[in-house]
């Protein structure tokens, strides 16, 4: 017996439904760890990333 | 500067580390990206008019729509936005880790080596040399370079990860991770394939798999090719140019892991009603739906960026190119999903509604983030002062107004064919049996996007003047910003964090951990895959077989060959849909088992000319010699190229041997005496067309030309399953296969 004759034996919904509860499940493990109060300020200085790049400790080179 | 900081684990004292970050390398890819985009879109406007007139096929085979099409859609998404990602994540990716990349070596590889690429693509498909699945159509040494090119930015990136000084990984570079990891899946499994030359191979799948496979491929190309990267670039572009954070940290978490594990199941909202099994196609479409949320999501955390700086964005080019931008890709990301339901699809596919859809996420949302980015990184890496703002400006007007006279004019179209094949008149037939007649309609809009696209072109070489002229402002020697960092200790502890990082979750562990977090990307896409690509190939019931289905004769198989050389299936469909005004039109419906042995599969995405599905027996080999010369000798108002040279190229009939051997090794029942035999086996049979081509009042001596071999195959398709498979003896008068 082949793998694909047991997955041809077996109803369509049963993937979908496995699909679906893996999806749903790790949607709201990642909803519920996000909206946690304890980890507003870290979101907070994490968006500030982009914004802290730009101020150098010197240059090397320059206009000649 | 350590304000921001997230994750370091410096003891106090420590000495910091001085570093310079690489942006030579990001100067060559974003002269790159203006380059091939001018050249990716000057095609786009030359095929654009193509199709307003077919006298701009110049009868060159190297210039007919066919061939050019790919051309267009390789150059715009793996050069123009392939460059522009480079852009933005060696720019981004240095200074979001506080580290230079991991080798400048591997850096200027990756440049040399993608540019090597997109050549090789110029100089192989506009000579036929293509494996004519959409947006993959490169043969197969181009595929392997792609992979190892793909590997040495991998390499690069990761290496910089591990080096980096920033603990944290901010929400840009995850994105950049997904786009790392998906697209080497994705390239890898669609262009499996088995090669019968240097220049030619059959995919591994067949019909309906190779349907699936490719429409898996194709969609999330979109998605991790031109969604996922700019969505990085928008979270790292836009908070600079804006001054201001991301509006919500917490939305774009939500948006990022959404948009992994829901993208990679779209897939199949491309084959609505074809072939493909109703549960696949229903499994995309629900996927799709979903993806409205997370996508609407990442638009609102754009534009709410915003707050309280939009005053700027009357002043700045940067934004108003950013905010048209994230419109856009609002604007694209809910009719993406509109266009996934089934019956609204069902008057879409096929038409130039998805021309226009495609076009909207390309230049607005693509294009214009590439040109916001390209207009904040100038002054910044050129160190002079952008050479004319006004001219920014200029462009971000001319752009914009060239964009939507191109979608309007194409959304139009699009809907003016749906409706009218659809189109019943009050004796229940149909409203406009000639397919040309639809294609007489669309010419004006069609005039209207070659002025829309010529616009945005315009714009492009704008923005080429203003880059040259901002170049030439720059120092003579380029002056290199010393950075300073702590490293980062080797083993990272959570107590010496700032701010407690242990307080911060399982997510929060992740993003100090790149190795784990790419790994459970990889997870996210290769487990939402199997679950519809493992039952997709397993089920036996997917694809019934017919018995009556065989494999091409070797002469068949090489006119397949020429179809798919001439670019055939990016104007007609192989696939009619159980569709009252399809099967009226075209004939019995399309049934998986007619496609076992098409490798690759040739069900097109578009119907410019009619679907040929049936053509086979339809007319007489005299009419399809009449219309490869010349269309409109056979259909006055076709805009169909002529293929005048088919009628002198001599086949190749070693080729036509190692194409039947390919073919066998793939599975198809070829017996050995007709792996063998094959070329003797094409002669005869091209012996008996070209005769009966003769003896119709056509040419004489074709029996060894290419355009027997198309003709015999053409008289193949649909005749498996008809009763009476007879080829037509009379010309006929009818214009169904023009165009």
């Amino acid at each position: 017996m082949k793998l694909g004759d047991v997955m041809s034996a077996m109803h369509f919904n049963l993937f979908a439904q496995i699909a679906l509860i893996i999806a749903v499940a790790g949607f709201a493990v990642v909803l519920v760890t996000t909206f946690l109060a304890r980890n507003r300020e870290p979101f907070r200085r994490a968006s500030l990333l982009p914004l802290a790049d730009d101020s150098p400790a010197g240059t090397r080179g320059g206009r000649a | 500067m350590t304000t921001a900081t997230m994750g370091g684990s410096a003891v106090p004292g420590e000495r910091m580390d001085r570093f310079v970050y690489d942006d030579a390398i990001v100067r060559l890819f974003l002269l790159a990206t203006l380059v091939w985009g001018l050249v990716g879109m000057l095609v786009g406007v030359v095929i654009a008019l193509q199709l307003t007139n077919p006298i701009f096929n110049f009868q060159l085979p190297w210039l007919s729509f066919g061939r050019l099409r790919p051309l267009h859609t390789n150059a715009v998404i793996f050069a123009f936005a392939g460059n522009a990602i480079f852009t933005g994540v060696y720019y981004s990716a240095q200074r979001l880790l506080k580290a230079r990349m991991w080798s400048d070596g591997l850096s200027r590889l990756h440049f040399w080596g993608w540019q090597a690429i997109i050549v090789s693509a110029a100089l192989t498909l506009p000579f036929g040399i293509t494996q004519s699945k959409e947006y993959a159509e490169l043969e197969w040494p181009i595929d392997v370079a792609i992979a190892l090119v793909w590997v040495v930015f991998a390499v690069n990136l990761f290496g910089t990860i591990v080096r980096r000084r920033e603990r944290h990984l901010y929400v840009a570079l995850w994105f950049y991770i997904a786009t790392v990891v998906a697209i080497a899946v994705l390239h890898i499994f669609n262009n499996l394939v088995v090669a019968a030359g240097p220049f030619k191979s059959y995919s591994i799948y067949a019909g309906v798999q190779d349907a699936f496979m490719q429409w898996w491929y194709g969609h999330n190309a979109v998605a991790f090719f031109l969604t996922t990267p700019f969505l990085g670039m928008m979270y790292y572009f836009l908070p600079k140019a804006a001054e201001r954070p991301v509006f919500s940290y917490r939305l774009s978490i939500l948006h990022f892991w959404t948009l992994v594990f829901i993208y990679i199941w779209a897939g199949p909202h491309h084959l609505h009603y074809t072939a493909l099994p109703a549960w696949a196609s229903t499994l995309g479409m629900l996927f799709s739906v979903m993806l409205w949320m997370p996508s609407w999501g990442g638009m609102v955390n754009g534009l709410l960026t915003l707050r309280g700086a939009w005053h700027k964005v009357t002043e700045d080019p940067v934004l108003k190119f950013f905010v048209v931008a994230v419109t856009f890709y609002g604007m694209s990301t809910f009719e993406g999903p509109l266009m996934s339901i089934k019956s609204v699809n069902a008057l879409s596919h096929y038409t130039d509604w998805t021309i226009a859809h495609v076009h909207a996420g390309a230049l607005g949302w693509v294009g214009f983030m590439v040109f916001g980015m390209v207009y904040w990184l100038l002054p910044r890496l050129f160190q002079a002062e952008l050479w004319s703002r006004r001219l920014a400006e200029l462009h971000f007007w001319i752009a914009t107004v060239g964009i939507l006279l191109y979608i309007v004019a194409i959304y139009a179209a699009g809907l003016t064919q749906g409706l009218m094949w659809r189109a019943f008149d009050e004796t229940g037939r149909l409203a406009y049996p000639d397919f040309v007649e639809t294609t007489m309609r669309l010419i004006p809009m069609y005039w209207v996007r070659v002025l829309g696209g010529g616009l945005y072109l315009a714009g492009l070489v704008l923005c080429g003047v203003n880059t040259l002229m901002t170049w030439r402002r720059r120092p003579a020697q380029y002056a290199e910003p010393v950075h300073e960092a702590p490293a980062l200790t080797a083993r990272y502890t959570p107590e010496a964090a700032p701010g407690g990082f242990r307080r911060m979750g399982w997510h929060r562990r992740w993003e100090g951990l790149p190795l784990t977090f790419s790994v459970w990307v990889g997870v996210a896409v290769v487990t939402a895959s199997l679950f519809e690509i493992i039952p997709m190939f397993l089920v036996g019931s997917n694809v019934p077989t017919i018995q009556a289905v065989h494999p091409y004769t070797p002469l068949e198989l090489a006119g397949r060959d020429l179809y798919v050389a001439e670019g055939c299936n990016n104007c007609h469909s192989q696939m009619i849909r159980p569709i009252r005004a399809e099967t009226m039109r075209y004939g019995d419906y399309s049934k998986p088992g007619e496609f076992v042995y098409d490798h690759p599969f040739l069900w097109g995405s578009r119907r410019i000319g009619p679907d040929l599905a049936r053509i086979g027996g339809k007319y007489p080999h005299l009419w399809h010699v009449r219309h490869m010369e010349d269309p409109r000798s056979t259909t006055p108002q076709s805009i169909m190229p002529a293929y005048p040279w088919l009628a002198q190229a001599r086949l190749d009939w070693a080729a036509v041997e190692r194409g039947v051997a390919a073919q066998a090794t793939l599975g198809v029942p070829y017996t050995p005496e007709e792996v063998a035999g094959a070329a003797a086996l094409g002669r005869t049979q091209a012996g008996e067309i070209a005769a009966a081509i003769a003896q119709q009042g056509g040419p004489a001596g074709l029996e060894n030309t290419q355009l027997v071999a198309l003709i015999a195959y053409l008289q193949r398709l649909g005749t498996d399953i008809k009763s009476s498979p007879k080829v037509a003896t009379a010309p006929a008068g009818g214009q169904g296969a023009g165009r």
